[in-house]
């Protein structure tokens, strides 16, 4: 009885298994195409951050390349989680407008305190769903940073979705820091998308 | 110092030196000042000792006063996210997140910038060698006992590398020569026995914490060369420098990541929790990954 009962629940989850693993080949970039992809966007980083313009114009370059290299829309998604099916379509959309400005925000935020970028790429490895470039940047008078950026291909194109320092994800953090201000607000996503505004208010009255 | 995260870890590292509180001022220019008097050391012992006795017992009345309270199992999507985020405490962790956020931002790190400000990088990256390299030879016991006897030996050639021809660990030679810091710590060791990291606790002073890497503590406090070596002033007075200078060293290598999640996170306190666990669990893999199993030269075909 009970060996029927495994075999039938085998049998009804075949197709599922069966499916999974060409969905994770799918999604995968091939290395060199990830490693090309991360070389050439680490040259126009590199161009931009070390360039003699001001540091606006810097600071709308690099929203501006962003924008190109990483699939902001599906690093959102996966931000947001399980309360993408909490939030209506008005607070999704409005999220990620939210997102995209606060993501510019962010890497400017990083990026604006070097000069003298240097940018190697070393390695490149299969994690998951994504691969993954390891490079190493420099800049004088810092130590060096080791930085691994996770490419999927998202339209055809393989872009950046997620960046891991020290073996810690940036997706998975903010998603983690997103989460605990809905849950301490009752599981309201209009408390994350208010958080979300005060922090772009409070970040653009500091610049 | 190998493995920079976000911050998250400084109150750790802070932790695990945490004999007592001795810094040296900043006008020392980050230079080791041996010779205190007896006198003080006897006063800063008992100050220690008095901090330790009291810390369980703060500990204990903080968990009594403030528990979150679980969403109710009906609730199953919320239900299981409190279940994942395992912070049962995170009412009593976030008053202790409070105070050592005042306490880093008066006392550490403006004390931290003073040392960046007359220090170079490959100086830091010298002491950040040399407090590494004295701490090998508890990651040496820690990896045996974590049944890890590649990282084990990992361990050992780089103290005794390190220590000769590192001219005392200043150097890193051990790591050109294919043999990198593999960081672990009694928190991993039980990790390894198959302890659950369990709920998570903010410390104060301390920092970020688990109930399973909280035993690292105490352990960590008698697992150093200068606690296992004949007791000595001088060998107390170097005790201090040394934790002083881990401390500041430590909290200087993350200013930038520490400024970084301040001014972007929107819950800065769910940040470090969560650059903490992804941090413990990356170490954990990173363990595992580098001690790979050596061939056993008597095994039948």
């Amino acid at each position: 009885m009970y060996l029927r009962r495994l075999l039938l629940g085998a049998l009804a989850f075949a197709p599922v298994v069966a499916a999974m693993p060409s969905f994770a080949q799918a999604a995968l970039v091939p290395a060199d195409a990830a490693k090309a992809f991360i070389t050439q966007s680490g040259q126009q980083l590199v161009s931009v951050v070390n360039s003699g313009a001001s540091t606006s114009q810097k600071a709308d370059e690099l929203r501006q390349l962003v924008n190109n290299i990483v699939a902001v829309d599906q690093v959102g998604d996966y931000v947001l989680g399980r309360y993408l099916n909490v939030a209506s379509a008005d607070q999704h959309a409005q999220f990620l407008s939210l997102f995209h400005q606060l993501l510019s925000y962010n890497i400017t935020f990083q990026i604006k305190a070097y000069q003298g970028l240097n940018f190697v790429v070393n390695g490149v490895k299969p994690m998951g769903n994504d691969m993954v470039v390891d490079t190493t940047i420099t800049s004088p008078g810092k130590a060096p940073a080791d930085v691994g950026w996770a490419v999927d291909e998202v339209d055809g194109q393989p872009k950046i979705v997620d960046v891991i320092v020290a073996g810690t994800s940036l997706r998975i953090t903010t998603r983690n820091d997103y989460a605990s201000v809905v849950t301490d607000n009752g599981g309201q996503v209009s408390a994350l998308l208010k958080a979300m505004q005060t922090q772009i208010t409070k970040i653009a009255a500091a610049q | 110092m190998g493995n920079v995260s976000f911050g998250s870890s400084v109150w750790v590292e802070a932790a695990l030196l945490s004999n007592t509180y001795y810094m040296g001022p900043p006008s020392l220019g980050g230079q080791v000042k041996l010779g205190l008097n007896s006198m003080k050391m006897t006063v800063k012992r008992e100050i220690s000792r008095a901090l330790s006795l009291a810390a369980p017992g703060l500990l204990v009345s903080a968990l009594l006063a403030g528990c979150a309270t679980p969403p109710p199992k009906t609730d199953t999507a919320d239900y299981q996210a409190y279940q994942q985020q395992n912070d049962p405490l995170e009412p009593t962790n976030r008053v202790f997140y409070t105070v050592n956020d005042k306490l880093d931002t008066y006392a550490m790190k403006p004390v931290a910038q003073g040392y960046v400000d007359i220090t170079t990088q490959p100086i830091r990256d010298h002491v950040g060698n040399f407090i590494t390299n004295i701490g090998e030879p508890a990651r040496w016991a820690n990896f045996m006992l974590e049944g890890k006897p590649t990282d084990a030996g990992t361990a050992f050639v780089r103290f005794l590398v390190n220590s000769t021809i590192g001219i005392g660990g200043i150097f890193d030679p051990a790591a050109s020569l294919g043999y990198p810091e593999t960081d672990t710590d009694f928190g991993m060791t039980l990790a390894i026995w198959g302890i659950p990291a369990g709920p998570y606790l903010y410390l104060p002073v301390f920092g970020p914490s688990g109930a399973r890497d909280v035993w690292n503590l105490p352990v960590e406090y008698f697992a150093t060369p200068m606690k296992i070596a004949p007791a000595s002033g001088a060998l107390t007075d170097f005790s201090y420098a040394e934790t002083g200078l881990h401390l500041v060293n430590t909290r200087a290598a993350y200013i930038g990541p520490i400024d970084q999640v301040k001014a972007t996170a929107l819950d800065p306190y769910a940040t470090f929790r969560s650059l903490y666990r992804q941090s413990r669990d990356s170490e954990l893999q990173l363990i595992n990954e580098r001690d790979t199993p050596v061939p056993n030269p008597w095994a039948h075909e």
